[in-house]
């Protein structure tokens, strides 16, 4: 130890001989008002909810959310949602009856054609002892007029009626038809034209409708139908004259 | 009142600020230890504003936190502790402001590291030339070595107590203040030969 501060004497020596730094004169007026400053500070710190809160530094923050909330409203009013023409729903068209169950719209139909066909049923017969009448009394008989009776009758009206779904109202005995359509029917029932029904029919259209004008539904008969045919010609010409002799 | 109470010594005069809250008894401590505290500072840190700084914030801490000093050690153990502390914080604080890089775009890519020496009000304060050497020679030990080399040297205090203010056992203090030393001589030689 002693070696150490003989080794370093000059050292220590220098080190001794440095002049004391001393502490300013106003060191302790510092101090005392350090101090002081430290123990009553001029103002109170807020807290920072007080800070936050505060109206006055609301104002900007206020401004701006306000400002925000403006331009947000806007863009978005202006902003047009294109929709997807794939996922738009197309509009119901009220002319076209949705068919939901098919079983049920099948039953539905067989329904109505059967009521249609019931329908048709009674007004040819109704025709065909009108038309009777007419014959014997026109005496109208045409190579072209062909005569269909009974159920093939009724069958071809029905079928027309079936393509034109055009309901049967009409009355023959009264002379009378309701519409252009149900004359034309009517002439289908009732092949050979009388006087009656033109006259209707230029009352009601003011045209005298010819039959090759008429969109008669042309019927391709088969060697047997023709034979039937034939026959029942051949048994109308026999009725025809066994009336006349009657007579 | 006043006469007693400077009659009283440190560990007497700090007792008394603890349970009487006595200013007067704080305001003789901070007469007793301004001056060595200033010297122990400003020999450390080699400046005289952040020096007078330290010792004032040193002495707020006294009277902020009396009730923590225990009457076991002694006032000035204690006291120079918290100045010890508060000085090394501010030689950190002052190294990491003063020293700068330079960054050389050059092809080598080195890096330089210069002390700035510009700042130094330490001039007025110390009167001869050879004094500015040693403090001069002083700050150019190492930090810890100084520290001991200080308190032993110039303040005059034993191994004991520098090693409680230290909180480093004596065997340390003493190879630090030996190191230290050398160190000094080294940077010395000039002034010696002369």
């Amino acid at each position: 130890m002693e070696n150490d501060e003989k080794k370093y004497e000059d050292v220590i020596k220098a080190l001794k001989g440095l002049q004391e730094v001393k502490a300013p004169a106003n060191f302790e007026a510092d101090l005392q008002r350090r101090i002081n400053s430290e123990k009553f500070p001029k103002e109170a710190k807020k807290s920072f909810w007080q800070n936050i809160l505060l109206p006055s530094r609301l104002i900007p923050s206020l401004g701006l959310v306000a400002a925000a909330m403006v331009i947000f409203i806007v863009v978005d009013t202006n902003s047009e949602e294109l929709d997807n023409p794939f996922l738009i729903e197309p509009r119901v068209r009220e002319d076209i009856f949705v068919v939901t169950d098919f079983e049920e719209f099948e039953a539905e139909k067989e329904e109505t054609s059967k009521q249609k066909s019931f329908k048709e049923d009674q007004p040819v017969k109704k025709n065909e002892s009108v038309l009777g009448k007419r014959r014997d009394e026109s005496g109208l008989k045409s190579s072209d007029d062909r005569v269909v009776t009974g159920g093939e009758k009724s069958n071809e009206v029905g079928v027309l009626m079936d393509e034109k779904d055009v309901p049967v109202d009409q009355d023959l005995d009264n002379g009378v038809y309701a519409t252009e359509e149900s004359t034309i029917v009517d002439s289908l029932a009732a092949p050979q034209p009388t006087t009656t029904m033109r006259a209707s029919s230029e009352l009601l259209t003011g045209q005298v409708i010819s039959k090759e004008e008429l969109n008669f539904r042309q019927v391709q008969l088969n060697e047997e139908q023709q034979k039937a045919v034939d026959e029942l010609k051949i048994q109308t010409q026999s009725n025809d004259k066994t009336g006349k002799s009657r007579k | 009142m006043d006469k007693t109470l400077r009659e009283l010594s440190d560990e007497e005069l700090i007792l008394e600020f603890q349970k009487n809250n006595t200013e007067d008894a704080f305001n003789i401590l901070v007469q007793r230890y301004k001056n060595p505290l200033t010297n122990f500072v400003f020999r450390f840190l080699g400046d005289y504003e952040s020096c007078n700084d330290v010792v004032q914030e040193t002495m707020i801490k006294v009277y902020r936190y009396k009730d923590s000093y225990s009457s076991v050690a002694k006032f000035s153990t204690w006291i120079y502790t918290i100045a010890g502390n508060l000085a090394r914080t501010e030689y950190r604080r002052q190294r990491r402001r003063n020293i700068f890089s330079i960054n050389d775009y050059g092809e080598e890519h080195k890096t330089f590291d210069l002390p700035d020496e510009s700042y130094r009000p330490d001039v007025a304060t110390d009167s001869g030339i050879k004094d500015e050497i040693i403090q001069k020679a002083l700050l150019k030990v190492k930090d810890t070595y100084r520290e001991a080399v200080i308190l032993r040297d110039i303040q005059g205090m034993s191994y004991e107590e520098i090693s409680e203010i230290l909180g480093v056992n004596e065997g340390t203090i003493k190879s630090r203040i030996n190191r230290g030393r050398a160190q000094l001589q080294e940077l010395l030689k000039g002034i010696y030969k002369e």
